[in-house]
């Protein structure tokens, strides 16, 4: 065999670059993370005092945090019981339909590939009170203007919608693709046998793409963990914190406001959180289907 | 897949390409207008008869500004006059500009720079408490000496928020003031008189209200637009040295009288004396509402008046503005004239520059260049910025012409005492909760005066123990 | 009748999720060619009866949109292309060399990256960036995206090479080709098409990033496209019209790199998610 292949150090060299990299900004971020998490550091002075684990009861403590932790878990939750739902829907609708298929994917794939901030601006328009889309829709209907992105009760569910309208079709073509390649003589056979389009959907294509929509949820929650962009760009966390999620929290606390160790608590607390979310969907829900290849 | 491509190109990117296309050739040319000017300044600079024993290779100056958008293009113009000065006086120099938005670079970029040890050479820069920081760490140029060879050691009106451990660390560019701008059109139209005392500005915004128009505009999705006026209501309420004795422990946030001031905000909330959907708006937008003929009163700082000049946003209400400060509480406590003034944003300079001569030449011309009596009457003249640097009387009077101008002055004149901006006093923490949260939740009606009161005095508890 | 309203009924559903997608795009294209805000307000579902085109003149100049477009441009191509050198040199030592228990761990080691919320380490990053001298400079973006990209890139380039016949190599020792020469001759060339993907899925991802390049960046001339149409919203919010226009700029060029290459696209960020 090639003598060139075993050599290490050719071997080395061809890792080498990758593996600095990762190691740069992958592995030394995290226990640079862990280490300030435990320090009263501000970021710019010089000395660094440890403060042991008083930053973590800090966090456990406030309010402020935990409403961030509640609005990461409003983008779970909205993710899959009202998104999912629409997902399967609106993928059975387009594999079902024989004309225009190539138009319906074109289009509900366009917002995903557009840049966040550039969705925020364009929805904190159509939120706009007195002049946007939205609120001149419902005018027509005779309804009193919606300060959605200004009042607490709306502004996070304005979020959300954005963002599902940004990401719905994206998993809609995800799904597509899943349903597109279950061979075609399994839905004519049970037509044959007389299923209705509805029964072929539920007891036949359902089943079969479950590993598929087990994908899209954990992309969701991934997702849902790392949300921080969108509400940069509509709320900045606001009014009165009421947007707030864990990213953002940490970047107020971290930059605007000196506090370089409790922002580092907060990385840390986000990192721990996103494991445990993973790993509890995993063992309640995943395992009980077939294990899939994500 | 064709056929839908197609489709999906005539619902409207074909709309769109063509709208892109004409805008673009016609912005392209403006862009290449604009950069112009730069150019030009460069190649004056380098075309200047140089000694030979001087260095003249080419080198950089990068200066942070806050006059960016466009109710700041006069402060602009200004700034970029005293760069050109610079230039042509500096072989080799290429001072670089770089605009960002004044909270944003306050609150996150210079911040950011600042622990990364790399601030710009010149940068806009807050006296209270950021100067103090940053000079703590060892960030600041220290100025003294540069003011002493300069002869503007006592040139200026007040150095103390730029002050640490008895050096000097940034120069005001200028003073403010805070107060009511209000429509004096509208005033005349309905017969209303600037108020003078607390019952006639109740009355005054409750006719307005009545009429149908907003009483005061309002933007508060940053927290510091609302609390202008929010810090002014407890300084009259509790006294205008109040927000001193937060920090000393000698006054609380949750006492009767400071919580009498929040009341009074969210009681005008509740009359509904405010824009609507304010939690939405940005500080731009603030303007536009008063310009606009929408809102009625503004309250706001002085350097708002700039906006009221030829070929600004507000040039079509030039001669209608007037400007009024909160008139006396009854049964407040302290100085009932008192008014938010200060002299708190500057340039401040990096440490770095010192190890380099030909840098440090350049800042002490911009100095030189940037803080004396033409420039400062420049800044309150075409720009409405207080000056910063004392001025003989006679100059000021012959130079203010403008009737708001006067106004201000007047109005500043008139009161007997004034207190810093609460955010120069207060620690980070405090700000952040009241600006972020506090304020927001009275105006959203999601807290109480009591208990704004309460939790913020928790917030401020909580950092006194830590500066300790 | 029955079958006429069945097959109806699926397409009046999806066309009424279509209007939801393109209708704020028409709405902003409407917007962007009125004069003010109070156009807006009379006429918001329409066109306007005089176009302002000016519109976007100014919005091309305040937002700078060229400069902003081409920083984009730029540092997406450049952080693309080097993850995938990278992540292919790697993929290529781990799927390829003979060094089975290093090769699976340092594999290993960089799925567990998949997992890390990259949005957390952003604090760590920030500091290992000013440590390097290159805050403030595209490199500032450039290496941390490359970084970013590593883990993605590796997994669905070593899946891809892992499945090409061992007889390459064999082939090649006959033509007395050499590590090197196999990887750029032989392996690089037929992994082509698994390239493409991660370029594109990378790309995007650089495209559309915000977080970084919103705190890591301060010069204006530097700044992306995002980032630059955000500062822009904020310093003119007050006049819709004008920040249409902008929008439009910046999900235009988007746009018509879909039209072109929307099938590519599609097929790249799908099978990549689902892959990775």
């Amino acid at each position: 065999m090639n003598k060139a292949l075993r050599s290490p150090a050719v071997f080395l060299l061809f890792t080498l670059p990758a593996l600095i990299l990762f190691v740069m900004f992958f592995i030394y971020p995290i226990f640079s993370s862990l280490y300030y998490s435990f320090t009263s550091w501000n970021g710019v002075s010089t000395h660094v005092k440890w403060i042991g684990l008083d930053n973590y009861s800090k966090a456990l403590e406030q309010k402020r945090f935990w409403v961030s932790v509640k609005n990461n878990g409003w983008f779970i939750v909205f993710s899959i019981f009202i998104q999912v739902p629409l997902i399967v829907l609106f993928s059975l609708l387009i594999s079902h339909v024989k004309k225009l298929k190539g138009l319906y994917k074109t289009t509900v794939f366009l917002p995903s590939i557009m840049s966040t901030a550039v969705i925020g601006i364009l929805w904190g328009f159509i939120y706009e009170p007195d002049i946007g889309l939205l609120n001149q829709i419902l005018g027509t209907f005779g309804i009193k203007p919606v300060y959605w992105l200004s009042d607490e009760r709306y502004a996070m569910l304005s979020i959300l919608i954005t963002n599902a309208w940004q990401w719905t079709g994206f998993y809609i073509v995800m799904v597509l693709a899943a349903i597109l390649s279950i061979p075609g003589e399994l839905e004519e056979a049970a037509a044959i046998d007389g299923a209705s389009a509805f029964q072929r959907a539920t007891q036949i294509v359902l089943p079969l793409i479950r590993p598929i929509i087990s994908v899209v949820i954990m992309l969701s929650i991934a997702g849902a963990m790392k949300a921080a962009d969108i509400v940069l760009v509509m709320t900045k966390g606001g009014p009165a914190g009421s947007t707030e999620v864990m990213a953002t929290y940490m970047i107020k606390y971290a930059i605007t406001n000196f506090k370089y160790g409790y922002g580092n608590t907060i990385a840390v607390l986000i990192f721990i959180f996103t494991v445990v979310v993973t790993v509890l969907y995993q063992l309640l829900v995943a395992r009980r289907n077939e294990r899939i290849e994500y | 897949m064709k056929k839908s491509m197609v489709l999906l190109l005539t619902l409207f990117i074909a709309a769109a390409t063509l709208l892109s296309a004409c805008g673009s050739s016609n912005g392209n040319n403006n862009g290449k207008n604009s950069a112009a000017p730069s150019n030009a300044s460069n190649d004056s600079a380098s075309a200047e008869p140089s000694e030979s024993a001087v260095d003249t290779s080419p080198f950089e100056l990068t200066l942070r500004h806050t006059q960016v958008g466009a109710d700041k293009q006069k402060r602009l113009a200004i700034l970029n006059d005293v760069v050109k000065k610079v230039e042509a006086d500096v072989p080799g120099l290429t001072i670089k500009l770089d605009g960002v938005e004044s909270d944003v670079n306050r609150k996150e970029k210079l911040r950011g720079e600042m622990a990364a040890g790399n601030p710009p050479d010149i940068f806009d820069l807050f006296g209270s408490p950021d100067s103090q920081v940053y000079a703590k760490e060892g960030m600041l140029l220290n100025l003294s000496p540069i003011l002493e060879e300069l002869g503007l050691t006592d040139s200026f009106s007040s150095l103390e928020p730029f002050t640490y451990e008895d050096n000097v660390y940034g120069l005001p560019i200028g003073g403010s003031g805070e107060g009511f701008f209000y429509n004096k059109a509208y005033f005349e139209e309905k017969g209303l008189k600037v108020p003078a005392t607390w019952a006639e500005l109740e009355d005054l915004l409750g006719k307005i209200k009545a009429d149908g128009k907003v009483p005061m505009a309002a933007a508060s999705k940053a927290g510091w637009v609302p609390l202008m006026l929010a810090n002014h209501l407890w300084a009259r309420y509790a006294g205008p040295d109040v927000t001193q004795k937060f920090v000393s422990g000698e006054a609380k946030w949750s006492d009767p009288n400071v919580v009498k001031a929040f009341a009074k905000y969210q009681e005008w909330e509740d009359k509904g004396y405010f824009k609507k959907g304010e939690l939405g708006f940005e500080y731009a937008e603030y303007t536009t509402q008063f310009t606009s003929g929408e809102a009625v009163l503004m309250y706001d700082g002085t350097w708002k008046s700039s906006v009221f000049k030829e070929g600004q946003s507000g040039a079509n209400m030039i001669g209608k503005v007037g400007f009024f400060n909160l008139p006396p509480v009854d049964g407040g406590v302290g100085d009932q004239t008192a008014l938010m003034r200060d002299v708190n944003n500057g340039y401040g300079f990096s440490a770095a520059v010192e190890k380099d001569p030909r840098k440090l030449q350049a800042v002490k011309l911009f100095i030189k260049y940037m803080y004396n009596e033409e420039m400062q009457i420049r800044g309150l003249v075409e720009d409405g910025v207080l000056p910063s640097m004392k001025l003989s009387e006679d100059v000021l009077k012959e130079s203010i012409t403008d009737d708001l101008m006067k106004e201000i002055v007047n109005v500043l004149n008139a009161s007997q005492s004034s207190f810093p901006a609460f955010d120069s006093l207060v620690q980070g923490d405090v700000t952040t909760e009241i600006s972020n949260i506090q304020i927001q939740k009275l105006i959203g009606k999601q807290t109480t005066p009591e208990q704004m009161g309460k939790e913020l005095q928790a917030v401020q508890e909580e950092a006194n123990a830590e500066s300790e | 009748m029955a079958r006429t309203w069945k097959k109806g009924l699926p397409h009046l559903f999806l066309l009424l999720y279509l209007v939801v997608i393109l209708f704020p795009f028409l709405f902003v294209i409407f917007s962007s060619v009125k004069t003010d805000n109070n156009a807006i307000a009379l006429n918001p579902f329409g066109l306007p009866k005089k176009l302002a085109f000016d519109n976007y003149a100014e919005a091309w100049v305040k937002a700078k949109i060229s400069t902003y477009f081409f920083n984009s441009l730029y540092i997406s191509i450049l952080s693309s292309v080097a993850s995938i050198l990278f992540g292919a040199m790697f993929a290529f030592a781990v799927t390829r060399m003979r060094h089975g228990r290093w090769g699976a761990a340092l594999f290993g080691l960089i799925l567990v990256g998949m997992l890390i919320p990259n949005n957390a380490l952003m604090l760590p990053i920030y500091t290992l960036v000013r440590k390097l001298h290159i805050l403030d400079t595209h490199l500032a973006l450039i290496i941390p995206y490359v970084a970013n990209a590593i883990p993605f890139t590796v997994i669905i380039l070593a899946a891809f090479m892992r499945s090409l016949p061992s007889e390459i190599e064999e082939a090649a020792v006959m033509d007395g080709l050499r590590s090197g020469g196999i990887f750029a001759r032989m392996i690089v060339p037929l992994t082509v098409p698994a390239m493409v993907t991660v370029f594109i899925v990378n790309f995007l991802g650089n495209w559309n990033e915000f977080l970084l390049a919103n705190y890591f960046l301060s010069n204006d001339d530097l700044r992306t496209l995002p980032v630059g149409m955000v500062q822009f919203r904020d310093q003119y919010q007050m006049n819709y019209a004008q920040m249409s226009a902008g929008i439009v700029f910046s999900v235009v060029p988007v746009i018509v790199i879909y039209a072109v290459l929307q099938e590519k696209i599609i097929e790249g960020v799908t099978a990549g998610s689902v892959k990775g």
